[in-house]
């Protein structure tokens, strides 16, 4: 309890069931004005904001994720009720608001009751009055509110009809508050059990029979009204509507046994799709902005450490951080349509059944599907799975997820494979080695789910209910905002942890030998830079790091520069490309044609034996070697954070760059065995 | 007796209890699956699992291992 009280304002709590109109509500009153917060001791995050000052209320609101009951199941359910009950910086809410669906009342009254009965203040906000208003039906907020003894307001989120009297009502709770004595917050754990569900369920049937009332229009409209009412109050009959018409129409086809799978993979295909071409364009261009910035800054300034720090570290590693940014947008804005149209239930329901097989779940498939822009997002996206072991699984294969991180990787040593005129042969193969990643994730997965007891030691009954709510035309507004919120919240958690990364391999690559000596003579300004770059790397510390794994490398054919870029890739895998071309621009010995990353590639020699370096089985391996492994810190780190401790993280890396090195190794030289160099 | 997972496609019920002992039996209460209520099979999944269930005017996607604990009439 605050002590305070008087100096801090108060704090009014959002709790509401899933697709109840929860978001619409915190964004009326917040005006989007909202910041993240993580509950302290995890990283699962919800949204505080004052409310906007034309309500002239002033109180913190806490928005939280969606809850059937007060009984919680995922980690999501279980931070959601404990920031209720007390949060550990807030404290307990003085008000607790909670949105209802009018036309749902019989299954969202569960949760009211339980608040009123754990001594919560309480404010019914009754939304989607609109729709049961097609139904000539309104409830009647006065007996609502007298059979539950807390306050009850019905609201339009379009027309915000209703907000005025809400704020009514929290100013005059509020007022009350202060004044009357602190109530007795009970968990509702104690008082809650198995009969005593059936009981309030009993109670609910009683409440809905009495609250749904006509709206009085003319007398056609009356007497459907009454019909409806008539099945509804009909005791044995279904105690509320039945679902939507045109909901049930479209599942006929979404939901049917063979189209219903045909067209999830249709909208799949599609989401892949755009995620890569309309996001490519978009790359290129910040790619090439931050290089052109890049080149500014060596132009302009004296070659100095600082010059490089600011070039090659700061600017380098920031691009690297924004050049996933189109990608993740455009996957976060196409989840964000399918969820709000009502799809994505439906795709986690159809593919739950081949994801049990393989120890999964079908609420792992929106967490999976992102994890084929970028894992951390993914990682994140997990905490809606109620089973711990099927969550914590779900986190340890998204690093298998092809993430976009590896398509510049991809792209270059495809084109590096393929003569530039055979465009479609490219294409063909990056599609192949996304199949093939995807299939061998699968047969991943599905054996260390044979091992599964020993590594999550936690089994739990897996588990799979969930609402599908009516298909609706997506609020594009909210979509839009919701994308531009998750993006930020990649950008600021990634952000900094690539960029510090990318700081320590520049600091590696670039000490302790700052002032190299090159032959001059002769030579262009730029050619010297890069000698000096090249002697610079040389005999660097990440060479000397590259030198103790070369032993490992002669093995998979490659030698100790791609060691580096391989390390270097830890900071982000897209690093892999960028220092490649660091090393390989300069430690080639003809400086003729070296104007290109493909042309020094194309001319790299393995320092021992002269043989070349980059052959097709070597770059095949390489393939190999980037669809398995692990190598990207801030997965690493958010993994840790995820799983809340370092075992799971730390098997990923080692077993993940294991099988990686092992597949990589079984390719190069099988390729060899059959005569391909 | 029979139970909500062995529906027919489009077919009704009335739920006479719901097995207390099952796991899930809590979440499938809250989700509203009561006795007295009429339930009724919309879809089934491409692999016949799970199905969609309607219940209190809603649709509810659920494992017929887990719909096997809601008894009917």
């Amino acid at each position: 309890m605050k002590i305070d009280t008087a100096l801090q304002v108060p704090l009014i709590t959002l709790v509401g069931p899933p697709n109840s109109g929860k978001t619409t509500l915190f964004n009326l009153l917040s005006g989007k004005n909202y910041k993240t917060v993580n509950y302290p001791g995890s990283t699962v995050e919800y949204y505080t904001s004052r409310i906007l000052p034309k309500y002239n209320i002033q109180a913190e609101l806490l928005d939280s994720p969606g809850i059937v009951s007060l009984l919680p199941e995922s980690i999501d359910e279980k931070v959601a009720v404990d920031s209720l009950y007390s949060h550990p910086t807030l404290g307990a809410p003085d008000l607790v608001i909670t949105t209802i669906d009018s036309c749902q009342l019989s299954r969202h009254l569960l949760l009211p009751i339980q608040l009123v009965s754990s001594g919560f203040n309480v404010i019914i906000v009754l939304t989607m009055t609109d729709i049961l208003a097609k139904r000539d039906l309104k409830v009647s907020e006065n007996r609502l509110s007298k059979s539950l003894n807390c306050d009850v307001v019905a609201i339009n989120g379009r027309t915000k009809q209703g907000v005025d009297n809400l704020i009514k009502l929290i100013n005059s709770n509020l007022e009350r508050i202060k004044t009357a004595e602190k109530k007795n917050i009970l968990p509702h754990s104690l008082i809650e059990n198995k009969t005593n569900l059936l009981d309030t369920f009993k109670e609910i049937e009683e409440i809905v029979n009495d609250v749904y009332e006509p709206i009085k229009v003319d007398k056609i409209n009356l007497k459907t009204a009454n019909n409806e009412l008539k099945v509804l109050q009909d005791g044995s009959a279904s105690n509320g509507f039945t679902p939507d018409e045109i909901t049930i129409k479209i599942d006929r086809v979404l939901l049917h046994r063979f189209w219903g799978f045909l067209v999830f993979l249709l909208v799949m295909g599609l989401t892949f799709t755009s995620i890569f071409w309309i996001a490519q364009p978009l790359m290129n261009f910040v790619d090439e902005l931050f290089t052109n910035l890049n080149s500014l800054v060596l132009e302009n300034f004296e070659p100095g450490w600082l010059t490089f720090l600011i070039s090659d570290g700061i600017i380098s590693g920031t691009g690297s951080v924004l050049v996933f940014v189109p990608q993740i947008l455009i996957l976060f804005l196409i989840l964000g349509l399918l969820e709000d149209s009502g799809y994505l239930a439906r795709g986690a329901m159809l593919i739950d059944k081949p994801l049990s097989k393989i120890g999964l779940n079908g609420r792992s498939f929106v967490p999976m599907l992102s994890g084929f822009a970028c894992a951390i997002p993914a990682m994140i996206a997990a905490r809606t799975i109620p089973n711990r072991k099927e969550r914590l699984f779900t986190i340890f294969i998204i690093p298998l997820m092809s993430c976009s991180a590896r398509l510049p990787v991809y792209a270059l040593l495809i084109a590096y494979l393929i003569p530039k005129d055979n465009a479609w042969l490219g294409g063909f193969l990056l599609g192949g080695i996304y199949f093939l990643s995807t299939i061998s994730s699968i047969v991943v997965a599905w054996i260390i789910n044979k091992f599964s007891k020993r590594i999550f030691s936690d089994e739990g009954s897996s588990s799979f209910i969930l609402e599908l709510p009516s298909y609706k035309i997506p609020k594009i507004n909210a979509v839009i905002n919701h994308t531009y919120n998750s993006s930020k919240q990649y950008i600021l958690r990634a952000g900094p942890m690539i960029l510090g990364f990318s700081l320590v391999l520049w600091f590696l690559t670039f000490f302790p030998n700052i002032n190299p000596q090159v032959e001059k003579e002769g030579l262009t300004t730029e050619q010297i830079q890069n000698l000096e770059r090249a002697e610079r790397l040389e005999h660097s510390f990440a060479s000397d790091l590259g030198k103790i794994i070369q032993p490992f490398m002669t093995p998979i054919g490659m030698d100790w520069r791609i060691g580096v870029s391989l390390i270097s890739a830890f900071a982000a895998r897209e690093v892999f490309v960028s220092s490649l071309a660091l090393t390989f621009k300069v430690t080639s010995e003809d400086d003729e044609e070296q104007s290109t990353l493909l042309n020094s590639l194309t001319t790299a020699k393995i320092g021992a034996t002269g043989e070349k370096l980059f052959t097709v089985a070597t770059s095949i391996g390489l393939i190999v070697f980037f669809i398995f492994a692990l190598q990207c810190l801030s997965t690493v780190a958010v993994s840790r954070k995820e799983t809340g401790g370092w075992k799971i993280p730390i098997l990923q890396v080692f077993i993940f760059t294991g099988l990686a090195y092992f597949m990589t190794f079984l390719t190069v030289n099988g390729l060899r065995f059959f005569g391909v160099q | 007796m029979r139970t909500a997972a062995e529906l027919n496609y489009r077919e009704k019920g009335i739920i006479s209890e719901i097995d207390y002992s099952h796991p899930s039996s809590k979440r499938i209460m809250e989700h509203g699956f009561t006795p007295g209520q009429t339930i009724e099979l919309i879809c089934k999944s491409t692999f016949n699992d799970p199905i969609a269930i309607s219940i209190r005017g809603t649709l509810i996607a659920i494992r017929k291992s887990e719909a096997g604990c809601i008894k009917l009439k």
